[in-house]
């Protein structure tokens, strides 16, 4: 701050416009529905104080609740898991193509389109092979009757369906950014390291994974809050169905406040959704920390 | 909120009277603050001094006929434009949605008491939070003007009312009935069914000849319901089920309620409905049986006008849905009293859109009938429908409405939203997997249970 030569009040005065904004659509609104979750309220009429009422039924006598909590984290799991193939990727990429440049847009691709086109896009390749399903149909082709599935309608298989899809969307979104952060890397370090004898992997283990670790870490938050918040995609595949077997804590939060029209209740599913994410990112801060100082 | 934009008033006010000081014009210009249209537009017009002109009116109308293909979207701009051209100084601003969009906006309007001066709402249990709220204007006095009421089929406008005042007026009135591709039926060797036994066992034929014997669209949960009430119409032996549930007299473990379960799952374990069933929203499921995919559609007659224009037109019939093990009388159907027009209580301008709503309403049927949209609406219709070039299908399903004797309404017309969203999931769940209707009636009870307790 030294460095600017300006004095703290300007600074304050540049930053405060952005704070403002930032306290009033952000922190002000997390408030209130923190407020709603306490309310007996169908969203319209009248509402009724009733304390903690909606939590003690949210946590104990919901019987969809836990299970689209376990989903929910299930996918950030799923999705943190494909980051360390993100950044293998990368590697290769970066190591073995010339012009990576083009590989790296066109793995990027998906992320570009609407997650509604994604959606109906896998939907159709998921539907059953009289329906035209592609996927089942290859399946057909290449003499696996068995496994062929219903996969979005069996409740056992449809949620496997949708991590699937997402992971597909996203590869290219983490490819792209560990990509870049490798490239970040100076090269004369692995010159350094190839004298010392490290190459390949073995470099990539010294050297590109410890100096990456900043560039994994924006990833894995984002990988996890994503997936805390995935909803569009399953709106559109199967919109929770079939008897909430793809229920996750958002859609489950859409489907009680406005089409059950609970709306306190929603907004204490939202509440706990907010406190997840909280809870999150400070345990993936606190180990990232740790890692960061054990590897420089 | 009320304290919210009064503040917000405030500080207009502020800065308006700033400006015109500053300007050098009279401030007492600014003392009528309460006044918005007129105090901004004397922000805008501070030089000159012409303030006063014929005032200038915008009724929203938030309607669910966004599309520009449907006979529905045109009917209304020109009754609009009508309306505007006799009117100049209203200008009705169009606000066209899907009908799930709208629902939804309607419900984030609501709870910011922001209703535009003419929504979309559905009948009763389901416009019944948006009546106890206060945000609707009675219409009884408006209905009277130029006959407005006498228009509309007898008994609709019950659905709409509450307390003896009518809340909304009706775009359509429905019934359930079956429709089936008269060619699939031919090359499989099926009758129509007379009972729901026949029809399982013409949903068995049709699928030995690999014939895809219904289409369903049970991502839209309430496509299965509908279907699924039909049954439980008949295995009650008449009307009233639901209503008797509230008042306590039957439970869900009643027997007319285990029989409807198992016979739908009948219908369903038969292979009646396409795979992937439940991946499938209502235009996906009902392009199967429009394509001539699908034998047999189990419908609400609003889907006439559009398999009318579809590739099967002219193959197609209609038949009533038949009784179940015995039971029940076909010429009760489910019915579907349609979407309806309401007024904002709170419309700055409520004169102005009751009359609007009163004009769009005495041409809605003419104008209906001239698109060959009349099949199914609320209000009565002069006209003949074979001479006006109707479908024969169009034909047999107006037979059927003058066979009418009564019915249900659809479960989350009857019941709240919980206890609905309760009961759409668990038939969702009879697509997927067999479950004992003991179990299915228990978890009937437990969403009811849980929604209605005091």
């Amino acid at each position: 701050m030294n460095v600017l030569r300006v004095s703290k009040w300007t600074i304050a005065a540049f930053v405060l416009p952005c704070l403002l904004l930032y306290v009033g659509l952000v922190f002000v609104p997390i408030l209130v529905s923190l407020y709603s979750g306490l309310l007996d309220w169908n969203g319209i009429g009248e509402s009724k104080f009733i304390g903690l009422q909606n939590f003690k039924t949210l946590l104990f006598d919901d019987p969809v609740f836990w299970p689209s909590v376990k989903r929910t984290l299930m996918f950030a799991v799923f999705s943190m898991a494909e980051i360390p193939i993100a950044l293998f990727v990368a590697i290769l990429l970066n190591r073995f193509i010339k012009r990576p440049n083009f590989l790296v847009s066109t793995y990027f691709l998906p992320v570009i389109l609407s997650v509604v086109i994604v959606g109906q896009l896998w939907k159709t390749i998921y539907n059953p092979a009289a329906m035209g399903g592609m996927l089942n149909q290859v399946l057909d082709m290449l003499n696996l009757h068995s496994w062929t599935k219903s996969w979005l309608t069996d409740p056992k298989i449809a949620m496997y369906a949708l991590y699937f899809v997402a992971l597909w969307q996203y590869l290219g979104y983490h490819t792209l950014i560990q990509f870049t952060g490798i490239q970040n890397i100076p090269s004369d370090i692995y010159e350094a390291a190839r004298i010392d004898g490290a190459e390949g992997l073995k470099a990539d283990w010294h050297i590109t994974f410890p100096m990456n670790i900043p560039i994994f870490k924006i990833s894995i938050v984002l990988a996890f809050i994503g997936s805390l918040q995935a909803f569009d995609m399953i709106m559109v595949m199967t919109a929770g169905g079939p008897a909430h077997a793809t229920d996750v804590i958002s859609t489950h939060m859409y489907n009680m406040s406005f089409l059950s029209m609970k709306y306190g209740y929603g907004s204490a599913i939202a509440a706990f959704l907010v406190v997840l994410c909280l809870i999150a990112t400070v345990i993936i801060n606190l180990v990232f920390n740790r890692l960061e100082k054990k590897f420089t | 909120m009320a304290v919210k934009s009064n503040a917000l008033k405030m500080a207009m006010a502020g800065t308006l009277a700033i400006s015109l000081t500053a300007c050098g014009s009279a401030g007492s210009n600014s003392t009528d603050s309460g006044n918005k249209s007129q105090a901004t537009a004397a922000a805008t017009t501070a030089a000159t001094t012409d303030v006063k002109k014929a005032e200038n009116i915008t009724i929203t109308f938030q309607n669910i006929y966004p599309d520009p293909t449907d006979p529905k979207n045109g009917m209304m701009k020109k009754i609009v434009n009508d309306y505007q051209a006799k009117n100049p100084n209203i200008k009705i601003e169009l606000d066209s949605l899907n009908t799930d969009q709208q629902k939804l906006k309607l419900k984030t309007q609501a709870a910011s008491k922001e209703v535009p001066d003419i929504t979309i709402v559905n009948p009763s249990a389901q416009m019944k939070p948006f009546v106890d709220a206060g945000l609707f204007a009675p219409l009884n006095d408006m209905v009277q003007q130029n006959g407005l009421k006498d228009t509309f089929q007898s008994g609709i406008l019950d659905w709409y009312t509450f307390n003896n005042n009518i809340y909304a007026l009706p775009d359509g009135n429905n019934i359930a009935v079956v429709y089936y591709n008269k060619d699939l039926f031919k090359q499989a060797g099926v009758e129509v069914p007379k009972t729901f036994e026949d029809m399982v066992a013409a949903v068995k034929t049709l699928k030995s000849k690999g014939i895809q014997p219904m289409a369903i669209g049970e991502k839209d949960t309430w496509t299965g319901s509908f279907l699924f009430m039909n049954v439980l119409l008949r295995t009650n032996n008449g009307p009233g089920f639901l209503n008797d549930v509230v008042s306590g007299k039957k439970t869900f473990a009643d027997p007319a309620f285990t029989d409807a379960v198992s016979s739908f799952q009948d219908l369903i374990q038969a292979g009646a409905f396409q795979d992937g069933a439940t991946s499938f929203d209502y235009n996906a499921g009902e392009n199967l049986f429009k394509t001539g995919k699908a034998a047999m559609y189990f419908m609400g007659s609003w889907a006439t006008g559009g398999i009318e224009t579809s590739s099967v037109n002219g193959k197609v019939g209609v038949f009533k849905f038949p009784t179940v093990k015995g039971k029940g009388n076909p010429d009760e159907f489910m019915l579907a009293p349609g979407s309806a027009f309401a007024i904002s209580a709170n419309s700055k301008h409520l004169k102005e859109t009751k009359d609007f709503l009163n004009y769009f309403m005495l041409n809605f049927p003419k104008e209906a009938f001239a698109v060959k949209g009349a099949v199914g609406i609320a209000q009565k219709v002069d006209g003949d429908f074979k001479a006006a070039g109707y479908s024969d299908m169009a034909m047999e399903v107006l037979d059927l409405f003058k066979s009418v004797k009564g019915g249900d309404l659809a479960f989350d017309n009857t019941m709240n939203p919980g206890t609905a969203q309760g009961h759409l999931t668990s038939i969702q769940n009879l697509f997927v997997q067999k479950k004992d209707p003991a179990d299915v009636a228990k978890e009937h009870q437990t969403a009811y249970d849980t929604n209605n307790k005091k």
